[in-house]
């Protein structure tokens, strides 16, 4: 390979006048016809049917007819992540109405106000039976109750009104509540809420601590 | 003895050409060593890791802008100036503002390059360089554009034949898709999927708009000139140039497949890469139909063996292109090192081959001094030999790469990583040898610009021995 033979590099055999008019003739004539010119033609007519039929099925199933958004199967949820989506949002509607009807005495931050109100955060009165929290808001509640380890409720201005809400933010609220602050209790379903306002439809005043103690004593531990 | 008219076009261009070929070298020794740089990082990430400037993200960006704009850009200038003066048989005029222009440009990417490396990069690919360089390089670019069209505007004969074309769409269509992407990411910023879109449209297109109708227009020139005889088939150029002006912009959005971008974006990309198929076709025929002629003269010719290692480069590169463009192709191989595959086949095997044997083919016209043929032959073999280790490295690297990353199961870094890594370390070597295959390169061709400054100091010295003798 190393050993090449020497030739002259030099002196192109056409001039570059002679290559501008040599091509500029062919481009004007068209080349003569030979035997097989029918052929050669016909064969590329077929190879470029073939392509644009390629091409449009190719087109056809990939674009999504144009849509600016991916097809559904591509995108679609399996049920585990639908559920999860939805028990997000439903948290996220229950944050909204806590700010709105809870946040004034219970905080943002769930702690309550020392003295005041009890927290909701790691209370067990939040935590622990579903109806248990969903009753108080529903029905209100009066008098002294117990609340990690400390005594609240000892002035009338300090009890609870019923919350005027519908089952439906009730879910929502509980739920949050329930899983916010390091709190990691079960999610309330609306069903559940209408369940327990029927439950509860006897009752024509606030709840007293003892009462809900009553109803549910696994619910709240006894100091 | 009165000069032959191509002498005096050849004297008119001698300057300018010298000055733009000189300067293209030494852009493209910055970018091997920072191609090795980049390299070496891949393998040992201790290289060179106290220096904040020379971090991987950016020397990448810098080997590429380097590559492009200095070593292309100028190479390109070059062969545009000798190559259209040549056809239209008109001498090069506005030499002094074609100097100044071209000193602007290369000042101007000299300040880009140190923007990457100090870290003000644009995001967007191939327009990484700081944004206050870039109206400075569009005013030095038309300003050279505008003297060559002035070049072809005054040519001899009204025919134009097929280098022409390639050679002034190339010319046109580098400042229209810069201003199409400037304006979609700077003066008027899109917003969504658009500026990525625009971005990838921007950095693809370049080499398929730019580089690529450059090198093919200069094949054009070179194989009918060299061979003396006229292109084979030549009435199928036209054609293939059509072609590729209406279908490579459209073509290179394929690239996205499986992005987050509308999904007929990628579709029509694809099918327009399968279509790409005609053009490519007609190029290779044309080129190969007739150097197959006379294989004899196209071996034993430098210059011409050159083009023809380019062309066939070009019409394999091409067709694996075709064939990852696919979809179920494009799944295992989208986002693997493949498409640096991609990149150095264009620019090194494609690109670079062609201006190798352009400038070789150009400069003993121009200056009229020869080369010597072993150093062109070394420079040869090195290239050759460099650049098919390199793809091949990079091809089934990038195969390796993307079929294992396909299984979730492997963890990442002991099975997908070591089995990639050996490939980073050949690409390695291979930009060694391509840095020194392109250091002969450089000193081929300032030995012939440059006369040497101890010439006269050696001539005036044995004359003296001459005569004290």
């Amino acid at each position: 390979m190393t050993e090449e033979k020497e030739t002259p590099e030099e002196s192109p055999v056409a001039s570059d006048e002679e290559m501008v008019k040599v091509h500029a003739e062919l481009h004007r004539e068209k080349p003569p016809p030979t035997m097989g010119f029918l052929h050669a033609p016909l064969v590329f007519v077929f190879l470029f049917g073939c392509l644009v039929f390629f091409c449009s099925i190719q087109l056809a199933n990939s674009t999504n007819k144009f849509q600016l958004h991916p097809p559904e199967d591509l995108v679609k949820l399996s049920p585990e992540e639908k559920a999860a989506l939805k028990l997000e949002r439903k948290a996220e509607s229950g944050k909204k109405i806590f700010a709105i009807r809870c946040a004034s005495c219970h905080q943002l931050n769930g702690q309550g106000l020392p003295n005041m109100f009890p927290p909701l955060a790691g209370s067990e009165w939040a935590t622990s039976d579903p109806g248990l929290i969903t009753k108080i808001i529903l029905n209100g509640l009066k008098g002294k109750i117990e609340v990690k380890g400390e005594t609240w409720g000892l002035v009338p201005a300090q009890n609870m009104i019923p919350v005027p809400i519908s089952d439906r933010e009730i879910a929502n609220v509980t739920t949050y509540v329930r899983q916010a602050w390091g709190n990691s209790a079960s999610e309330i379903t609306e069903q559940q809420v209408s369940d327990f306002r029927a439950e509860s439809s006897g009752q024509t005043e606030q709840w007293t601590g003892e009462q809900l103690r009553a109803l549910y004593p696994s619910g709240i531990s006894d100091k | 003895m009165k000069d032959t008219a191509e002498q005096v076009i050849d004297r008119s261009a001698k300057t300018v050409v010298s000055f733009f070929v000189a300067s293209a070298g030494l852009w493209l020794l910055a970018a091997a060593l920072l191609a090795y740089v980049a390299a070496a990082k891949l393998t040992d990430p201790f290289f060179l890791s106290s220096c904040e400037f020379l971090t991987y993200g950016k020397v990448k960006v810098a080997q590429a802008n380097a590559f492009v704009y200095g070593w292309g850009g100028n190479s390109i200038f070059a062969a545009t100036l000798w190559i259209l003066a040549r056809l239209s048989q008109v001498e090069v005029r506005g030499r002094v503002m074609l100097l100044f222009s071209g000193v602007l440009w290369n000042l101007a990417i000299s300040f880009g390059l140190l923007g990457i490396l100090d870290g003000h990069m644009n995001a967007h690919e191939m327009l990484e360089m700081p944004t206050v360089v870039w109206p400075v390089l569009f005013i030095s670019y038309a300003i050279i554009a505008f003297l060559a069209l002035v070049i072809h505007r005054s040519r001899k004969h009204n025919d134009t034949i097929a280098p022409q074309w390639f050679i002034l769409a190339s010319l046109i269509w580098f400042p229209a898709l810069f201003l199409i992407a400037w304006n979609g990411l700077e003066i008027n910023p899109a917003r969504g999927t658009l500026p990525s879109v625009l971005s990838l449209w921007f950095g693809q297109s370049l080499i398929w708009l730019w580089l690529t109708p450059m090198a093919l227009g200069a094949a054009y020139y070179i194989i009918p000139t060299i061979l003396g005889r006229a292109i084979d088939k030549y009435y199928l150029a036209i054609f293939g140039f059509w072609c590729i002006a209406a279908l490579a912009p459209w073509s290179v959005v394929h690239h996205l497949e499986g992005g987050p971008v509308p999904m007929w974006i990628p579709a029509i990309g694809t099918v327009m890469s399968i279509a790409m198929i005609f053009p490519i076709a007609v190029a290779s025929t044309n080129f190969h139909a007739t150097a197959f002629k006379d294989i004899d003269k196209v071996w034993n010719n430098l210059p011409l063996r050159f083009v023809i290692f380019g062309t066939i480069s070009y019409t394999l590169s091409s067709y694996i292109g075709v064939i990852f463009s696919l979809p179920d192709v494009a799944k295992l191989t989208q986002f693997s090192i493949i498409n640096e595959f991609h990149f150095n086949q264009r620019v090194y095997g494609f690109f670079s081959m062609i201006i190798f044997g352009v400038v070789y083919h150009m400069l003993p016209h121009i200056t009229g001094k020869e080369i010597s043929k072993g150093a062109k032959s070394f420079h040869f073999w090195t290239s050759a030999f460099g650049v098919l280790i390199l793809l091949l490295a990079y091809l089934i690297g990038g195969l390796t790469h993307g079929v294992l990353a396909q299984q979730p199961s492997l963890d990442w870094s002991s099975s997908v990583i070591s089995s990639v890594q050996p490939y980073f370390k050949i690409t390695k070597y291979a930009f060694i040898i391509l840095g020194f295959s392109q250091l002969v390169f450089v000193i081929n061709v300032w030995k012939v610009i440059f006369p040497n400054p101890f010439a006269c100091c050696l001539a005036s010295s044995s004359e003296r021995k001459g005569k004290t003798a």
